[in-house]
């Protein structure tokens, strides 16, 4: 097991190289003049300078690029030019209202479980067809396009919940402040969870069935194991697995995969903040946004690698 | 031999799918004793898996059903039972171990667990003393180091350790009777032997009847009490061993015996195997299933499938050709390759 | 999710487990392949691959009714190129041009009616007709996205399969930053430094794609190197890009297929929220994507029809991808086969 945990962490260093490489190479290298980039709009001569200094613009490629490491290890992601602040900064005062969005979405994917399963044990039936026809049609609705008809039909036509998340507050990074703001926050994600939900119940159902059909479960039957017992202890322990992991990724994936919901709604968070540097050509923004979500995202990965090895022993000793 | 354990009578399994009626079994008999076992032998698609798989009524429903016949373990018959009084027979009294090791024992329970549900279920006792038996079971099979090994997980063990696994999960409650489906097809040459050793003991300390599947009948030859042939569904040949094979009356059989390799053939005798490929079940013909494929076919073989004829010694074979024509077939076939019996 | 590709399959496993498992056996599936069996006896000749696949296709009706939808979908973007490349109009109305006279007496956008099936905009123009003319947008993006991710990853692929050791290992750590970034994130920001714009659109999302289909290709290829027939391709004096590409990819384009159907569909959808976020596909070339977000605000005082046709396109397009790639998947699952 720790073998295993080792030869991942390494294989995260190199990923983490490999990312930081290739922001740099967008960042710095690809764009003409990365210096007029970063300062923004009408830079004074002295901003650009002191920029060039900062990242060493002047210097060869390879001392560019480590020094630009040597940043980021010390936590400096650069600064905004459009608000002359640490990108750092803004990142934290925004992490809480995405990571809010985040995790209501994947509680409510949740729910995809259990429908999944229930597909599964009645192959065949009216409702299986039904579900499995729905999750289909629902899972190929862009989100922005479910989050358009929603804002327009709930909040504006019925009036029920709020058109937008703009003045959403939190307390804890995590927590809603108020009932507005746990207003604010229900049609965002629901509108993010209604797609995963559909995703996530095809693959459980997709998984159960599959491992009802396998040898070990036919042996607990043979064993005289009841119906249920074999169902809830042998079959579903096995089936959660890849759906559990497919959770977890998206937890972590929606920490920076959430930018249309948020833009949608006029969200607070880590998308809205890059979506809106976009606009302003806010290039250390945009990239520092980008970097802090990819790393998130990596290392979401590495638990959810991690967890499936405790969950299921076999794979300790794969390659 | 001992009481009677198993009758079955006639038994029918039929799959109903899409593209029609597979009749995997077609009116299959024979008889188990405590003690005895039985071999089944014939090709993939014979039938035999689905005969055991539905003594313990395990056939999924859809797509296959059990048409017809009686299964009558020690006097009563299993089709009768409830879903619940069937759960209790199965592991209990019958107990079934499968071919594939690997896949056949749930990769994310500890081998421990999987034996001690059985005991929990079927005797009542606690768990810690569950997992007590389960180690003692694991020593029993041959398992080195039971202690340790009873704690880990399938994927480490070896192929030969696993089927001992799932012999000491298979006999944990006693069981009467013993289905072992191809019990060493997936494992080495060498840990073969082994395993049919393990059987062998556990078959004597327990007096349980055993139902060994097959299609090596080198295996049938050492182990087995009676044999039962097995094609396209139907018996085509049973009794004791010794009698089907020294005495082999169905074209089959003797296609059987004489495509096995024997170490004192002469270089001149070649291998014989039977001409033809295995029937397709959804478009068997009336009649005898090896008909397409039988070179000494005739009219009625087609027509209708033949009753049993009676040979003596509890010696059965289904065959149209009349006995003293296939006395006389078999003889020649001896002549010219020295092989049949 | 949505915006990402699963690089193994729905279970989690590496492809090459997959192929690796080989037939199933057991009374079912044995009755199973028995019916495919007969099926393929009731034709006269031998069934080639494909032959068999699009029979089990054909069971599955979600499938059919996707692959449908997706030809529809196709005949139309191609006959718009046709038209876009040859100067033709092929839309009942020009989708471009402004027209005041369209609108209502009023001078408000006229709802559907059957001189404007799906209704006129504020400036009086066909919604049918920008419909028809955006699907060509929107397809051909799809298309061309995953054409570029398809060429570099069935290079790439193969090739580290085929050599493993150092190449392989170097090849798939490289795919490995691909997969790293979340994949909107990544593609906002190449599209932030390239520009928008139709082109960058793909260049963008098949750029980023390609590793999902060298990874997927690799791990076929890997079992497929070991099979005999490729040492007997080898024996005969076959050079090495010889033996990959021509034996061995061909034999692993099974999951590919899959891959590439849900990639259209996601590069049509990425190529969606693009435009919604304004760096998408620009005029005069709007596609579904760019008429949902710029008739948004009609939807607000309205006027739903502007918005409501190309969503409706755009969801049924996406969902044909889908079911079909499904369904494609299942037809060729080996654990279903004989």
């Amino acid at each position: 097991m720790i073998t295993f945990i080792i030869r991942r962490l390494f294989q995260l260093v190199l990923v983490l190289v490999g990312v930081s490489l290739v922001t740099f190479i967008i960042m710095f290298v690809i764009p003409g003049n990365p210096a007029e980039m970063m300062a923004g709009k009408n830079p004074t001569p002295e901003r650009v300078a002191v920029i060039e200094h900062k990242w060493g613009l002047d210097k060869p490629l390879y001392q560019q690029y480590a020094l630009y490491v040597w940043h980021l290890a010390h936590g400096d992601l650069g600064d905004s030019w459009r608000f002359n602040r640490p990108v750092t900064e803004m990142i934290a005062e925004n992490v809480g209202f995405t990571a809010q969005l985040a995790i209501a979405a994947v509680l409510i994917e949740m729910l995809g479980i259990p429908l999944g399963i229930y597909s599964a044990l009645r192959q065949y039936t009216f409702w299986d067809t039904a579900l499995t026809t729905g999750a289909l049609i629902i899972w190929g609705i862009p989100v922005f396009v479910l989050g358009l008809f929603a804002q327009w039909l709930v909040g504006y036509k019925l009036g029920l919940l709020p058109i937008t998340s703009a003045d959403a507050a939190s307390v804890f990074w995590v927590i809603p402040a108020n009932l507005d703001s746990v207003e604010a926050l229900i049609m965002p994600a629901l509108t993010l969870g209604i797609i995963e939900v559909a995703y996530i119940s095809y693959m459980q159902r997709s998984s159960m069935l599959e491992v009802i059909r396998s040898d070990y479960v036919r042996t607990a039957r043979a064993k005289g194991l009841s119906e249920r017992s074999v169902v809830l202890k042998h079959a579903l322990k096995n089936a959660l697995i890849p759906v559990i992991t497919i959770a977890g990724i998206d937890l972590g994936a929606l920490m920076g995969g959430a930018i249309i919901t948020e833009a949608v709604f006029s969200r607070p968070g880590i998308g809205s903040m890059i979506y809106n540097a976009i606009g302003a050509r806010d290039m250390p923004v945009v990239a520092g946004g980008v970097l802090f979500a990819t790393l998130v995202y990596v290392f979401a990965n590495l638990f959810v690698d991690i967890g499936y090895a405790f969950v299921d022993p076999r794979i300790r000793y794969e390659d | 031999m001992g009481e009677r354990l198993l009758e079955v009578s006639d038994l029918s399994t039929h799959f109903f799918t899409h593209a029609g009626v597979v009749k995997a079994v077609n009116g299959v008999s024979f008889t188990l004793d405590r003690g005895e076992t039985l071999g089944i032998v014939g090709e993939s698609g014979s039938g035999k898996t689905v005969a055991a798989l539905s003594l313990l009524r395990l056939i999924p429903d859809p797509p296959g059903r059990i048409v017809g016949g009686r299964i009558s373990l020690k006097g009563t018959d299993l089709a009768t039972l409830s879903d619940d009084e069937m759960r209790r027979v199965r592991g209990n009294d019958i107990a079934m171990i499968f071919q594939d090791p690997m896949t056949s024992l749930n990769p994310v329970f500890k081998v421990g667990t999987q034996i001690a549900e059985t005991i929990v279920l079927h005797q009542g006792v606690t768990k810690r003393r569950a997992w007590q038996m389960a180690a003692e079971l694991l020593d029993k099979v041959g398992m080195p180091d039971a202690e340790a090994r009873v704690k880990q997980y399938p994927f480490e063990f070896s192929g030969g350790m696993r089927q001992r696994a799932m012999i000491a999960m298979a006999i944990s409650c006693n069981p009467d009777i013993l289905i072992a489906d191809e019990p060493t097809t997936a494992l080495d040459v060498t840990i073969q032997a082994q395993i049919m050793d393990v059987i062998r003991e556990m078959q004597s300390q327990y007096d349980s009847g055993v139902i060994l599947i097959t299609h090596d009948l080198g295996v049938v030859a050492q182990m087995a009490d009676k044999v039962m042939v097995m094609y396209g569904g139907r018996t085509v040949e049973y009794g004791p061993v010794d009698r089907v094979y020294y005495d082999a009356h169905q074209p089959y059989t003797w296609g059987l015996l004489g495509s096995l390799p024997r170490l004192d053939a002469t270089e001149k005798e070649r291998l014989t195997p039977i001409k033809g490929q295995p029937p397709n079940l959804l478009l068997l013909p009336q009649g005898c299933p090896f008909a397409g494929r039988c070179p000494y076919e005739r009219g009625e073989c087609r027509g209708a499938f033949p009753e049993v004829e009676m040979l003596g010694d509890g010696h059965g074979v289904h065959c149209w050709i009349p006995r003293a024509e296939r006395e006389q077939l078999r003889a020649g076939l001896l002549r010219f390759k020295g092989r049949v019996a | 999710m949505t915006d990402q590709l699963p690089p193994k399959d729905y279970m989690g496993r590496d492809l090459l487990e997959v192929a690796e498992m080989g037939p199933a056996k057991g009374p079912v599936e044995q009755a199973e392949a028995i019916a495919a069996e007969a099926d393929e006896l009731a034709s006269t000749k031998p069934l080639s691959p494909w032959a068999d696949t699009w029979r089990r296709l054909k069971r599955n009706k979600l499938a059919l009714v996707g692959l449908v939808i997706i030809t529809v979908f196709i005949v139309v973007g191609v006959a718009e190129q046709i038209a876009y490349m040859t100067g033709v109009q092929l839309t009942p109305y020009p989708p471009n041009k402004v027209d005041y006279t369209q609108l209502t007496p009023d001078g408000y956008p006229a709802p559907p009616s059957l001189q404007h099936p799906f209704g006129t905009d504020d400036f009086g123009r066909d919604v049918l007709s920008r419909v028809l003319v955006a699907t060509r947008v929107s397809l051909l993006v799809g298309v061309i996205a995953v054409a570029i991710a398809v060429a570099i990853g069935l290079a790439l692929g193969p090739v580290s399969g085929y050599y493993g050791g150092t190449v392989d290992t170097v090849i798939m750590r490289f795919a490995d930053v691909f997969f790293a970034f979340p994949y909107i994130l990544f593609v906002l920001l190449i599209m932030t430094v390239l520009g928008p714009g139709f082109r960058n659109v793909f260049i963008a999302i098949g750029l980023l794609s390609w590793a999902t289909f060298a990874r997927l290709n690799r791990g076929s290829v890997l079992s497929v190197r070991a099979m005999e027939f490729v040492e007997a391709a080898r024996a005969q004096g076959a050079s090495d890009l010889r033996v990959i590409f021509r034996h061995v990819l061909p034999n692993t384009m099974a999951p590919v297929w899959v891959a590439i159907a849900m990639g259209v569909g996601g590069a049509i959808v990425t190529e969606a929220a693009l435009s919604y976020l304004g760096i998408g596909t620009r005029p005069p070339n709007a596609s579904w994507g760019k008429m949902i977000a710029d008739y948004n605000s009609m939807l607000w005082a309205g006027y739903w029809w502007m918005m409501t046709f190309p969503s409706i396109c755009l969801v049924a397009t996406v969902f044909g991808f889908i079911s079909f790639g499904n369904g494609l998947r299942d037809a060729t699952d080996p654990k279903l086969k004989e």
